[in-house]
């Protein structure tokens, strides 16, 4: 999974910005990390905006990766806990889908 | 510290108006509070609106209350801020009378939801996203950010669904003495505990309601009896995953920081506090940012009933957003409304003396908040 690191301080983010929001005086670097991390957070979404109510309720989950101090939003395929490891499953329509370990 | 007073004040009935026009509305709670100001020339007006482009096919508001009310040629615009827009047309408003450009000024908010569907509102609503993101794409709802971080506050404190469901309570109850609120009909902790799930662990209850309604405020130079002290402004992270803290939202901190600074006040100094209750969660992590109880510790505050209309820190005695109701646009103004009934000693649910009121307003996620810091003088 590709994330952007600061070349001057230790933010890192999943998406890329003009300068460090941190340090505000670095440039954010693209690098390559394992997608594999732990659920942070959840919810399940009962009710859904129009394009998304054909498969609610479904997951949504804030991940913690591994290796990196990067949180990454995903959609689950299923029902998650706190502390689940879990994997990439696969990128559809530029969202993280993820599954449980 | 800013040179600006309150002079008058007026609010329309929240609720379910599908007869009335959006014109309507606005116009209503401009006449009351031109009124209650004593008709002053007003040289500007903002007003501050979220979806009436959206759902409603109307803009040009600033223009259409200039022209309705015969205000003559003044400027006047519309503000986007979410559902901060009323907070930020404040503080235009505020920010033109600093200036020396304005002596009095014409601050309202507006919003009309309930003649469309629930479908059409949440896509409106999720304009308050960042859209253009993996986030969206994977389906992230604006009440499912709530959703998550609530989750996570319950891992990492002692609190749960219950306490979510006290701070829905308190509100209703506060709203049952305040005849302009949306909601009249007093609800049980079991009731609220059990109502339908939106997103977990946020049930109705958990989650402010869809609103018609509008407020507005006449602002000046000159003296009056309530004095904006402070009026400061923050923006945030528009994605979940940009958090650095998730159980921290930093536009809340920082303008409740610069409004303490440039107020010279604390948050111990406050008597009386309307803050941003979009959801339940979201008012336990606001009464925290603002200073008012620890970090991670707001849950005990509100077990214990400390922001009860009866507690040492009052907050949303109006009924919040929970109750009092949320038409968007218009919210940053009602508080205010609130607050300044509040000050005058007229407000429901009365907090006895009170001398010091605070307001917060939040737009999207924690992109916008603004804050702002009255005085009974």
């Amino acid at each position: 999974m590709k994330i952007f690191k600061c070349n001057s301080c230790d933010y890192a983010s999943v998406s890329s910005k003009y300068t460090c929001p941190k340090c505000r005086s670095g440039k954010l670097e693209a690098q390559e990390v394992s997608p594999e991390g732990t659920v942070f957070s959840f919810t399940d979404i009962h009710i859904a905006p129009a394009e998304f109510a054909d498969i609610a309720p479904y997951t949504i989950a804030l991940i913690q990766l591994d290796e990196a101090d990067v949180k990454v939003t995903a959609r689950m395929d299923g029902p998650v806990q706190i502390g689940d490891k879990v994997a990439l499953d696969k990128m559809e329509d530029g969202a993280y889908l993820y599954t449980k370990l | 510290m800013t040179n600006v007073y309150v002079h008058g004040i007026g609010m329309t009935q929240f609720g379910t108006f599908v007869d009335k026009s959006m014109k309507e509305l606005l116009l209503e709670a401009c006449i009351q509070a031109l009124e209650d100001a004593g008709n002053p020339k007003v040289d500007a007006v903002f007003v501050g609106n979220f979806m009436g482009g959206a759902i409603y096919n109307q803009e040009i508001l600033g223009a259409i209350v200039a022209n309705e009310l015969g205000l003559g040629f003044i400027p006047t615009a519309k503000v986007e801020g979410a559902c901060a827009s009323g907070g930020i047309a404040l503080r235009q408003g505020i920010m033109g009378i600093l200036s020396g450009e304005y002596e009095t000024v014409l601050v309202a908010g507006v919003e009309k939801m309930k003649h469309a569907s629930t479908s059409d509102v949440t896509q409106a609503i999720n304009a308050a996203m960042d859209n253009d993101s993996n986030e969206k794409q994977a389906g992230l709802t604006f009440p499912g950010f709530f959703g998550v971080l609530a989750n996570r506050y319950f891992h990492e404190t002692g609190a749960s669904k219950k306490h979510l469901a006290m701070v829905a309570l308190k509100n209703r109850e506060h709203a049952l003495n305040n005849p302009l609120a949306q909601f009249q009909k007093p609800a049980t902790l079991d009731e609220i505990m059990n109502a339908r799930m939106i997103t977990n662990p946020l049930g109705l209850f958990d989650c402010s309601p869809m609103t018609d309604g509008a407020a507005a405020l006449i602002i000046s130079k000159r003296n009056s009896g309530v004095h904006i002290l402070s009026s400061a402004q923050s923006s945030g992270p528009t994605q979940m995953q940009d958090a650095e803290d998730l159980l921290s939202i930093p536009a809340i901190r920082e303008s409740g920081r610069l409004a303490y600074e440039k107020a010279g006040v604390g948050p111990e100094d406050i008597d009386v506090v309307e803050i941003h209750d979009c959801f339940s969660m979201t008012e336990v992590l606001a009464i925290e940012e603002l200073g008012f109880f620890k970090k991670r510790e707001g849950w005990k505050a509100v077990e214990e009933g400390r922001t009860k209309s009866t507690g040492d820190k009052p907050v949303n005695t109006s009924g919040g957003l929970l109750s009092r109701g949320h038409p968007i646009g218009a919210t940053g103004i009602a508080q205010i409304y609130h607050l300044v009934r509040q000050l005058r000693g007229t407000a429901p649910n009365q907090v006895d003396g009170a001398r010091l009121a605070l307001a917060q307003n939040l737009g999207g996620t924690g992109s916008y908040s603004t804050v702002h810091i009255l005085e009974r003088v």
